[in-house]
């Protein structure tokens, strides 16, 4: 019985560090709010964000939304095989992942050169003013998510410096990126 | 050390792709009306939190996490629900 519970505590854990899942919650808050305005104002004004909205390419939105899946997917898999010890298959799983991100970007600010170019700029309405914001703050976090994968790679290059913690705690950011990516995502490019 | 390949994280991206392609099929049931639609609102807001949900419990882990851990993502997820939908029912009101 004494094992059976003991089996089951360790069976149990929290993935990373506890502070990272206090930025996660925090984080996911912060985009709630800008979120829940966007949703206010779109459902005031329909047709003009409508408007705006028919100017996006679906296909490039979901085009990286499942970029960024595979990304997460790679990083789930990264941690994984850090736990087991196959450190190389970890490494080569970040390099995917980082593969995936820079696809990502570059398709990012192809749509929107696309966009500025046929004059649908930042002010050119409030559908565009709240896509610039959150695609553009998704960016930042997505540039912040290289260094964070530099860290993993950092990590997992030298046995010395290895830590299973901190590969944990660097996924869990990554995944954090991916899912608000697929919130903005939703709301921007499908929601009517 | 040789590492079995997960095939359960393959089922988690293949079912979060699905979802993703599903948005394709709703955007093509209204193509042509360029009108605002609360039920397709809806079932995208749900859809999207029924993927953050997966990526929290499978991909992040928290499926084998402390209880703790589970309960209060699984929370947040109906708190970002709960705010989204007050968000759009009073705008649609006050609209």
């Amino acid at each position: 019985m004494t094992d059976l519970t003991d089996k089951n505590k360790r069976a149990t854990f929290v993935p990373g560090q506890p502070d990272m899942w206090a930025f996660v919650l925090f984080e996911t808050l912060v985009f709630t709010a800008y979120f829940g305005f966007y949703l206010f104002y779109r459902a005031k004004s329909p047709e003009l964000f409508l408007h705006g909205q028919a100017q996006l390419d679906l296909r490039i939105g979901v085009f990286n939304t499942l970029v960024l899946l595979l990304s997460s997917w790679s990083v789930a898999r990264c941690v994984q095989s850090a736990r087991v010890g196959a450190f190389r298959a970890a490494l080569r799983d970040v390099y995917i992942t980082a593969a995936c991100a820079a696809i990502f970007l570059f398709f990012k600010v192809f749509e929107w050169a696309r966009l500025v170019r046929n004059g649908n700029g930042i002010d050119s309405s409030d559908f565009f003013t709240y896509y610039f914001f959150l695609t553009g703050i998704h960016f930042v976090h997505l540039l912040i998510g290289f260094v964070v994968l530099g860290v993993v790679v950092y990590q997992l290059r030298s046995a010395a410096r290895r830590s299973q913690e901190l590969v944990e705690t660097c996924a869990t950011y990554w995944h954090t990126v991916d899912f608000l990516w697929v919130l903005i995502f939703a709301l921007l490019y499908v929601v009517r | 050390m040789p590492l079995k390949f997960n095939k359960r994280l393959l089922v988690v991206w293949v079912v979060l792709a699905s979802f993703t392609l599903a948005y394709l099929w709703i955007d093509h049931s209204v193509d042509g009306s360029l009108r605002p639609n609360a039920v397709v609102t809806s079932s995208v807001i749900v859809i999207a939190l029924i993927k953050v949900r997966i990526i929290f419990r499978e991909f992040m882990e928290v499926r084998q996490a402390p209880a703790l851990l589970c309960r209060l993502t699984d929370a947040w997820v109906v708190l970002i629900g709960v705010g989204l939908f007050s968000c759009y029912i009073v705008g649609l009101t006050l609209g």
